[in-house]
C-alpha cells in the first residue's frame, strides 16, 4: 500500500487495434441476433385451439412407425413425459387406464411421446408402470417443437378432424379428468 | 377510482423520469448545475411517486376489486391478507410495478448522498438510472398495466384501462387465486430480496457509466459504490438461499437447486458480481485491474437485465417464467441499446482505464484473486453457455438441446473445490509480494490440522474420493479461516488487555470489511459442507405400504400409521398422513407428509414432513393412496445428510455481508488519501 505506485509517464496512443474493436462489436452482435431469433420463436407461439396440428411421425421405442396422417377420423391423446419426471408418474397409471378403457371401441389412440431422455430409462419407466399403448422418444425434439411445449407432463387433445382440440399442461390428478376431456371429442 | 388514481400517477411519474433524463442530460453537457439539480430532484421525486402507485395496487389486492384483471388473477376471496399483499408479484404486471418501486427506492436513496466530491459524476448516473425506471415505467403503462378492468363490450369480453365504446364493466365476485406454489412463506420473501439484488446493481453500473463518460477514470467510482455493491450483493445471495430453502420446502423433489435457466440467470449475475467484489479490492489496494472492473460491473448489470428478459420473454421454458408477454421485443431493444452503449464507452476509454502498476508475484494476493477472478468467470461462461446452448442449437440444427444438471455438476464442480480452495489460501498471502516460503509459514499449522479432520472423515468410514477431497477443503479453508480470526483476536488481546470476545467484536466492528469476509467465508464453506452432504450422500426409497407396515431407509424406518382427508376453510383439501419415524429402533416421534389440493386453481401441491437435524434431514413424502379405505399408501422418503449445514451457512454467509456492508460512523483515514490521490489524478 505504502509503496509509490508505477506511473506509466510515458503517454502512448496505445489505441485497441481495429480488429479487436470490429471482433468485440461482432460477437455482442452475433449475440443479440441469435437472442431476437430466439424471441421471434417464442412469440410464434404454439398452436391454438381449434388449429390444425401439422402431420408428424412417432418412431416408436418397438421400432414401429406411426405416421398422425393416418389416424384421421380418431380422437388422439398426445402425452409427452419424461423418465425423470416426477409429476408424470403422478398420471402414468391414468393414462393406461384410460387407455385400457377405450382400446375395445378403438375410437381414441394413445401415444406417448418421450421428451429428453435416455432410452433405457425411459424403458425401465414404462414397464414400472405397465404402460402398453405406443411410446416413442421425441426424435430431435421435432414433436415438442411443433406443439412448443414447455415442460412434462402436457398432454395434447386432437380430435378426429386433426384439429387441437385441449392442452394439458401439468399431470392430470384422476382418470375422470380425462375421460371428461376425450368423451365429447368422440364422434 | 383508485385504480385510476394509481394509473394517473404511473403516466406522471414516467414524465418525471422522462423530463429528469432530459435536464440531466442538458445539465450535463451544457455544465449547467442548475439543470442538473433540476434533474436530481425529479429522480428523488420517482420513489414517493412509486409508492403512491403501489400502495393504490395494494388496497385495489386487498379490497377485492376483480373488475381489474390483475387482481382476478392473482387473488381470491379465501386468500389470508398477508397473501393479498404478497399477490403484488406474483404476476407480471404487478411484479414490474414492485420491481421498479425498489428500483426507484434505490435511485432516490442515490440522491440524497452527498455529492460534493464527485460532483461531475451526478448527470450521467442520474441518466443511467432513470433511463431504466423509466424503461420499466413504459413497459408498465403500455404493455402490462395492472389497472386494466374487465369490460363486456359489444365486440366482446376485453381487458382495457378505459371504457371501450359501449362498454360494461364486469365484476366478478371472486378471482383465480394466487397459485398455491407460491403460497410460502418463502416464496412471500424470496422475489423481493431476488429484485432488491437485482435492481441494486444498477447504482454501481451508474456510477461505473459514468466514470466512463466523464473520463474520471481513477477508483473513485469505486470507492464511492463499493458499499452499494455488497448491498446490491447482500440481496442477491439472499434471495438465492431463500428460493433454494423454497424449493426444498414446497417443491417435494428432496433437493434445492435444480440448474433451471431461470435459476442459473439469477446466479450468472451473483458470480460476476462476487467477482467484482473481490478485483475492486486489488483496484483500491494496487491500482491494478481497472478494465477489468470496469467489464465486470458492465457484465454483471448486463447479466441482471438479460436475466430480467429471459424470465419475462418467453425466451427459454422453464418453471419460473412468466406467461408470454407481448413485452419481449421493448425489452430485446433495451437489453440491445444498453449492451451496445457500454462496450461503446468502454472502448472509447479503454486507454485511460491503464493499470497503474503491474504484477509484482505469483503468490501476492492480486494473483490470487485474479485466478478467484478466472474461477468465477470460468463457472459463468459454463453457466453461460448452458443457458444459451438451447437457442444456438435449435438456430443451427433445428434441435434443441438441453443440458441437465449433471453436466452444470460436473463441469462447474472443480472450479468450486479450487475457489474453496483459494478462498482458504489467498487471505494468508500479502498485497504485493509473498512466496512459498512466506505463505506456507502462515499456513503450515491450519494445513496441519486440515489433514486431522481428513484423517478423521476417513476413519469415520467415508471412501468417496470426492467426498473425502470435499471434506479436506471444507475442514482446510475453516481451519486457516478461524486460524486467522483467532490470531487477530488474540494479538488485539494481548495489545489492549480487553478480555478475548470483547476483542473478538471489536475487531469485527473495527475492520469490517477484512472481517465480515471472514465470516462470509465460513458461511460459505458451510454450505459448501452441506452441499456435500446432499450431492454425494443423499439416499431415496419409494414404497407402498399398509397400514403398520415399516419402509428402511438408511438407518431409519418410517411406520405408516393413518391417513385423513379433510376439507379446510381456505378452499382446499388436504390428505394427511401419520407416519412415525425410528432411528436404529428408537421412536423418534411423528411426521405428517400431506397433499394439499387446491379447489379454485385446481392444482395439487405436496408437503414433504421432515425430520430435521443438523446430522440429515429425513424427508417423507406422500405420493399416492387408496382414497376410500386409506390403508394402502405409497411414500418416497429421501435421507439427506448434513443438508441443514446449506441453510445455517447461508445465514451467516447474510450476516457476514451484513457486518461488512454495515455503514461507517466515523470517516475512515483511508478517504482522505483516496482525495489526495483523486485530486492528484485530475490534475495529472
Amino acid at each position: 500500500m505504502n509503496e509509490p505506485v508505477e506511473k506509466l509517464t510515458e503517454n502512448q496512443p496505445r489505441r485497441l487495434p481495429r480488429w479487436v474493436v470490429g471482433l468485440a462489436f461482432f460477437i455482442l452482435l452475433a449475440f443479440l441476433v441469435l437472442i431476437a431469433w430466439g424471441l421471434r420463436r417464442a412469440q410464434q407461439g404454439p398452436i391454438v385451439i381449434g388449429q390444425k396440428v401439422p402431420y408428424f411421425t412417432l418412431h416408436t421405442f418397438e421400432g414401429e412407425q406411426i405416421k398422425t396422417a393416418d389416424l384421421l377420423g380418431k380422437v388422439v391423446v398426445l402425452n409427452f413425459w419424461a423418465s425423470w419426471c416426477k409429476p408424470c408418474e403422478q398420471e402414468a397409471a391414468d393414462l393406461q387406464r384410460a387407455y385400457e378403457f377405450y382400446a375395445p371401441s378403438g375410437q381414441v389412440v394413445f401415444l406417448g411421446v418421450d421428451w429428453v431422455d435416455t432410452e433405457p430409462e425411459a424403458l425401465g419407466y414404462l414397464d414400472q408402470f405397465n404402460i402398453t399403448y405406443p411410446n416413442g422418444p421425441d426424435l430431435r425434439t421435432k414433436i415438442s417443437q411443433i406443439f412448443r411445449t414447455t415442460g412434462v407432463p402436457e398432454t395434447y387433445f386432437i380430435d378426429p378432424e386433426g384439429n387441437l382440440a385441449y392442452v394439458k399442461k401439468g399431470p392430470f390428478l384422476s382418470i375422470n379428468e380425462i375421460m371428461a376431456v376425450i368423451d365429447p371429442l368422440i364422434p | 377510482m383508485i385504480g385510476n388514481i394509481g394509473f394517473g400517477i404511473l403516466i406522471i411519474t414516467l414524465v418525471t423520469a422522462i423530463f429528469g433524463i432530459g435536464a440531466a442530460l442538458y445539465g450535463g453537457l451544457k455544465n449547467s448545475p442548475r439543470w442538473v439539480e433540476s434533474a436530481r430532484l425529479a429522480m428523488l421525486l420517482t420513489f414517493p411517486l412509486l409508492s403512491l402507485v403501489a400502495v393504490a395496487l395494494i388496497i385495489l389486492l386487498v379490497t377485492g376489486q376483480y373488475q381489474y384483471e390483475f387482481v382476478y388473477g392473482v387473488t381470491s376471496n379465501s386468500m389470508p391478507l398477508y397473501l393479498k399483499i404478497t399477490a403484488l408479484w406474483g404476476g407480471q404486471a404487478g411484479s414490474l410495478v414492485f420491481w421498479s418501486w425498489l428500483l426507484s427506492a434505490f435511485v432516490s436513496a442515490v440522491t440524497l448522498r452527498k455529492w460534493e466530491r464527485d460532483q461531475e459524476f451526478l448527470p450521467w448516473v442520474i441518466v443511467v438510472a432513470l433511463v431504466t425506471v423509466a424503461f420499466f415505467l413504459v413497459m408498465i403503462v403500455f404493455f402490462e398495466n395492472p389497472f386494466n378492468r374487465f369490460w363486456f363490450s359489444p365486440s366482446g369480453q376485453m381487458a382495457a384501462m378505459f371504457q371501450p365504446a359501449g362498454g360494461v364493466l364486469i365484476n366478478p365476485p371472486d378471482g383465480n387465486g394466487l397459485n398455491p406454489l407460491l403460497r410460502h412463506p418463502g416464496m412471500v420473501i424470496h422475489p423481493p430480496m431476488l429484485y432488491l439484488g437485482f435492481v441494486s446493481f444498477v447504482v454501481p453500473y451508474a456510477f461505473g457509466i459514468a466514470a466512463l463518460v466523464t473520463g474520471r477514470t481513477d477508483d473513485r467510482w469505486i470507492r464511492v459504490t463499493r458499499r452499494w455493491t455488497l448491498v446490491a450483493w447482500l440481496f442477491l445471495s439472499l434471495g438465492l438461499v431463500l428460493g433454494s430453502r423454497w424449493a426444498y420446502d414446497v417443491l417435494g423433489w428432496g433437493g434445492y437447486w435444480a440448474w433451471d435457466p431461470v435459476e442459473i440467470a439469477a446466479f450468472m449475475p451473483w458470480l460476476s458480481g462476487t467477482a467484482f467484489l473481490h478485483s475492486v479490492m486489488i483496484q483500491e489496494k494496487r491500482g491494478l485491474f481497472k478494465r477489468w472492473n470496469m467489464i465486470l460491473i458492465i457484465i454483471t448489470y448486463s447479466l441482471v437485465i438479460f436475466g430480467t428478459f429471459l424470465t419475462r420473454s418467453g425466451v427459454l421454458s422453464s418453471v419460473h417464467a412468466f406467461a408470454q408477454s407481448a413485452i419481449g421485443p421493448l425489452f430485446f431493444g433495451f437489453i440491445g441499446i444498453s449492451f451496445i452503449i457500454s462496450l461503446a464507452l468502454l472502448l472509447h476509454r479503454w486507454n485511460s482505464l491503464r493499470s497503474e502498476g503491474h504484477m509484482t508475484s505469483l503468490l501476492s494476493r492480486e494473483s490470487l484473486f485474479l485466478l478467484n477472478n478466472l474461477l468465477f468467470i470460468c463457472i459463468l461462461a459454463i453457466c453461460f453457455w448452458g443457458v444459451i446452448y438451447p437457442l444456438i442449437s435449435e438456430l443451427l440444427t433445428g434441435e434443441k438441446v438441453t443440458f441437465g444438471p449433471i453436466w452444470y455438476e460436473r463441469n462447474t464442480g472443480p472450479l468450486f473445490a479450487g475457489l474453496l480452495f483459494l478462498m482458504g489460501v489467498a487471505p494468508l498471502s500479502a498485497w504485493g509480494h509473498s512466496t512459498i516460503k512466506t505463505l506456507g509459514r502462515a499456513l503450515w499449522k491450519p494445513a496441519a490440522f486440515s489433514l486431522v479432520i481428513l484423517v478423521a472423515v476417513f476413519a469415520l468410514g467415508v471412501r468417496n474420493w470426492a467426498a473425502l477431497l470435499g471434506f479436506w477443503l471444507v475442514g482446510f479453508t475453516i481451519s486457516i479461516t478461524l486460524y486467522e480470526y483467532g490470531r487477530g483476536v488474540w494479538a488485539r488481546h494481548r495489545r489492549t488487555d480487553e478480555n478475548l470476545l470483547v476483542s473478538f467484536w471489536n475487531l469485527a466492528a473495527r475492520y469490517r470489511r477484512r472481517y465480515g469476509g471472514y465470516i462470509i467465508h465460513l458461511g460459505v464453506v458451510l454450505m459448501a459442507l452441506g452441499i456435500i452432504g446432499i450431492e454425494l450422500f443423499q439416499v431415496e426409497t419409494q414404497g407402498t405400504l399398509r397400514r403398520g407396515e415399516t419402509l428402511t431407509l438408511s438407518n431409519y424406518s418410517i411406520r405408516y400409521d393413518s391417513l385423513a382427508e379433510f376439507d379446510t376453510p381456505d378452499g382446499k383439501n388436504v390428505a394427511r398422513a401419520v407416519v412415525t419415524v425410528s432411528k436404529n429402533g428408537r421412536p423418534m416421534g411423528e411426521l405428517y407428509p400431506r397433499r394439499d389440493y387446491y379447489y379454485e386453481s385446481q392444482q395439487p401441491m405436496t408437503i414433504p414432513g421432515v425430520r430435521s437435524t443438523m446430522e440429515d434431514d429425513l424427508y417423507v413424502l406422500l405420493v399416492d393412496w387408496k382414497p376410500i379405505s386409506a390403508d394402502g399408501a405409497t411414500f418416497k422418503v429421501y435421507h439427506n445428510p448434513l443438508v441443514n449445514w446449506l441453510w445455517v451457512g447461508g445465514f451467516i454467509f447474510i450476516l457476514g455481508t451484513m457486518v461488512a456492508a454495515w455503514p461507517d460512523k466515523d470517516p475512515q483515514p483511508a478517504r482522505r488519501k483516496v482525495n489526495r490521490r483523486a485530486v492528484a489524478a485530475s490534475k495529472a
